[in-house]
């Protein structure tokens, strides 16, 4: 007889696939999980650092990394649920590594393949002449640990500039979730909730657009 | 007792006459229902975007909540506020939207709006800014009072929210 599992499993691969942006050319991203602590990484890398990848010489290209993601996560409850957090890094025209964007996202819940557009933004400096001092030293402002932005706590005073995307993709796969009693999907729906985040390509921006 | 969690991320706003704006938002509910894990209230970071006129947050909301019956479903009070080059804040709008009733993945558009004051505050809100705010914020989704108010249309929140429920079957729920 089997007895009822205590814990249920989350798997998810996926890759980084590109980026938009028109400020710059190149990029480098770091990526990690924020988890709660019900929550354990089984395998994966749990952190990791992108290529360095510059754009095409076609106009309007996007910065291609095609960069995996694997990882499996174990858990009791869904609070917690993990997300992944990028920091985008490049060199600017003086040749310092200087911070370009964060971005975080929660890994989709729903069982099935999404294709996710991350924004990206950065922090903005205090004044016009600490934006100028940032910029000719290369030591412009950033998170001391990416991590904060995948919490609600202490977000008040932050204020950022927002520019460009990351797209991911994600395919979701959960092993007992509904054997512990959660229910993720309504019996009713007339779309998927796959067939919803395929269409979520372009997010929100349509919304304004109409 | 069944639970609900509510995973999910403010994600942003358009529609809004300028960028530089936040959100500060809050969860109401009816008295058989309890937060167990999360936090109830927050405030966005302030996004100044530079491409396109829509203010990014990607703000994390996690709430775990257990409850005894469907009345009083949680619902999100939102206000999303200003803040102009001299770093004043100023309240935009008011805005409510429900958690959704169904498990799933929902992209909510929250419609909002702010008091309109008489012709001078109009002008006062329009040359010195500042705006009209209601005393009591909680008359957002209160349907018997709202009818003593005069509003002016703002722009939307977007937020991106993901429903489980535990627990709801042997109560004889049907989602």
């Amino acid at each position: 007889m089997n007895t009822k599992p205590t814990s249920f499993l989350v798997f998810v691969n996926g890759a980084i696939e590109n980026a938009e942006v028109n400020d710059f050319d190149d990029l480098y991203l770091r990526f990690s999980y924020v988890i709660g602590k019900d929550w354990k990484i089984c395998s994966g890398l749990e952190e990791g650092t992108t290529q360095i990848a510059h754009k095409s010489v076609q106009l309007g290209s996007k910065i291609v990394f095609n960069f995996p993601l694997e990882a499996t996560f174990r858990a009791t409850n869904p609070f917690g649920w993990p997300q992944l957090v990028i920091s985008g890094y490049g060199l600017d025209a003086f040749g310092n590594d200087v911070v370009r964007g964060y971005g975080t996202t929660y890994i989709p819940i729903s069982p099935g393949r999404h294709r996710i557009r991350i924004p990206l933004f950065v922090p903005r400096s205090s004044s016009r002449f600490q934006q100028f001092l940032a910029w000719f030293f290369g030591r412009r402002p950033e998170f001391v640990d990416p991590k904060v932005i995948a919490f609600n706590a202490g977000r008040e005073m932050t204020r950022v500039r927002s520019h460009g995307y990351v797209q991911v993709v994600f395919n979701v796969v959960t092993k007992d979730l509904e054997e512990l009693g959660y229910k993720i999907e309504t019996k009713h729906s007339s779309q998927t909730s796959q067939q919803r985040s395929e269409k979520n390509e372009t997010t929100y921006v349509d919304n304004y657009h109409a | 007792m069944s639970e609900v969690h509510v995973i999910g991320q403010i994600l942003g706003a358009s529609g809004f006459p300028e960028s530089s704006v936040f959100c500060k938002w809050k969860v109401q509910m009816g008295s058989a229902w309890r937060v167990l894990q999360g936090d109830h209230e927050g405030q966005t970071q302030i996004d100044e975007p530079s491409d396109e006129p829509i203010a990014n947050w990607c703000h994390p909301i996690d709430l775990h909540f257990a409850t005894k019956g469907l009345q009083g479903w949680p619902k999100f009070h939102l206000q999303v506020w200003h803040q102009d080059v001299y770093g004043r804040n100023e309240l935009y709008s008011y805005g409510f939207c429900h958690v959704p009733t169904s498990p799933g993945l929902h992209e909510i558009d929250c419609v909002t709006w702010r008091p309109k004051g008489s012709l001078i505050e109009e002008l006062k809100t329009q040359f010195i800014g500042g705006s009209a705010q209601l005393k009591n914020p909680d008359l957002v989704s209160s349907s018997a009072e709202l009818y003593k108010l005069r509003t002016v249309s703002m722009g939307k929140v977007h937020l991106r929210l993901h429903v489980i429920v535990r627990n709801f079957d042997k109560y004889g729920v049907e989602f």
